[in-house]
């Protein structure tokens, strides 16, 4: 082999080629076995230089050929890249994810928006119907120093309880404490 | 973009032989950064083979965010922990990290496996490379020195000696060759 191939892959082992001259180097290596095997002696020496090789045996350590042949099933890249590129015909857009982002947190706030205004036209009709309530059934149907429903007709309790639970959703920021009041009277019933 | 970048993207594009290269170039320092966890050559050699293989499934994914032997380095010393795992022997608590992989040819908890054979066989070779060494002319031995030791490129050292790039390649190359005659002679395969 030419002296200055030799130089090549001297050169290649320090990893010192690029362009042109870096393809023939690896061209050689991969074509001619007098490159290959002053390749591995070269990188050997660096390797005892650099004490690489103190905890395993000294003799020329060629792993190739054993891990070539394990991946002789094993594809191509170029093959894999391709099918890469082709799954993904359907690309969204760049900023699609921002845009998606940004609708979601305005449909939230106008969610919100209607969600607040259905409450507050639930709170202001409930005081007519609890007057209503209260119209029919005056005095002895709410305790003012208990928590729980006092009245005198099991009838009637039971739907102003039903009535409670039913609506207790529309109540505003009382709800949960209507509601309580209900179970309070369930468990001590 | 430096060699292994370069081959990186030729296995990646299809040329399997590119990565035969980086088996050769890699092997030895993998195999000893395994060898700090598993002991035995032979297993050793296996659990290198399958780092190896796992580095090449995986490599469509290497995007070059690391150097392509840190990223290396990191999969045999995961193959390594995992067989020991699946072995049902206990991974080392410490290992050295990732940065100073390209480093790690000293490291004192991989001294402790040497045997004595081959530590002998390390010292007679490292002794005759620096016979080799020292008995080069000044300045090719200066460039290897510099090369090897130092790890300047051969850009720094033509500035550093004040000589063109080709003569540090020329230098370097000689020295290689005459290095290369010493350690066949340590090893009994003189031509």
């Amino acid at each position: 082999m030419a002296i200055n191939h030799l130089e090549l892959v001297s050169a290649l082992v320090d990893g010192q080629l690029t362009g042109s001259e870096l393809e023939q180097a690896l061209e050689l290596i991969a074509n001619d076995n007098t490159a290959r095997e002053a390749f591995m002696r070269y990188q050997q020496a660096s390797d005892i230089l650099h004490g690489y090789t103190r905890s395993i045996n000294l003799s020329p350590l060629d792993l190739t050929s054993r891990i070539s042949a394990a991946l002789n099933d094993e594809p191509a890249y170029s093959m894999a890249i391709e099918n890469k590129s082709t799954a993904k015909v359907i690309r969204f857009p760049q900023n699609f994810w921002k845009q998606a982002t940004g609708l979601a947190m305005a449909a939230s706030i106008g969610a919100l928006a209607v969600v607040g205004v259905v409450q507050q036209q639930s709170a202001t009709n409930n005081i007519p119907v609890a007057s209503v309530i209260a119209n029919e059934a005056p005095a002895t149907m709410v305790s003012q120093t208990s928590n729980r429903w006092t009245v005198a007709e099991p009838e009637i309790e039971d739907r102003l309880n039903t009535y409670l639970v039913d609506h207790n959703e529309y109540v505003g920021a009382s709800g949960m404490f209507s509601y309580g009041r209900v179970v309070s009277y369930g468990t001590e019933r | 973009m430096n060699v292994d970048q370069e081959l990186v993207q030729r296995v990646q594009a299809g040329d399997k032989k590119a990565f035969d290269l980086l088996i050769m170039k890699y092997q030895q320092r993998i195999i000893h950064v395994i060898t700090g966890f598993v002991h035995d050559p032979v297993e050793a050699m296996d659990v290198a083979q399958e780092a190896f293989i796992k580095a090449y499934r995986a490599l469509p994914n290497f995007r070059g965010d690391s150097a392509f032997y840190t990223w290396l380095y990191r999969i045999a010393i995961n193959t390594s922990k995992n067989h020991l795992t699946a072995s049902s022997r206990r991974p080392p608590m410490s290992d050295v990290d990732a940065m100073d992989a390209t480093n790690y040819y000293d490291a004192p908890e991989l001294k402790e496996f040497e045997t004595p054979e081959n530590s002998l066989m390390c010292v007679q070779l490292e002794e005759a490379i620096q016979q080799a060494i020292e008995d080069l002319p000044e300045e090719t031995a200066t460039a290897i020195k510099l090369r090897e030791f130092e790890g300047m490129s051969y850009e720094e050292i033509a500035e550093a000696m004040d000589c063109p790039i080709g003569t540090v390649r020329s230098r370097i190359f000689r020295a290689r060759e005459a290095i290369d005659k010493q350690v066949k002679s340590v090893m009994g395969e003189e031509e």
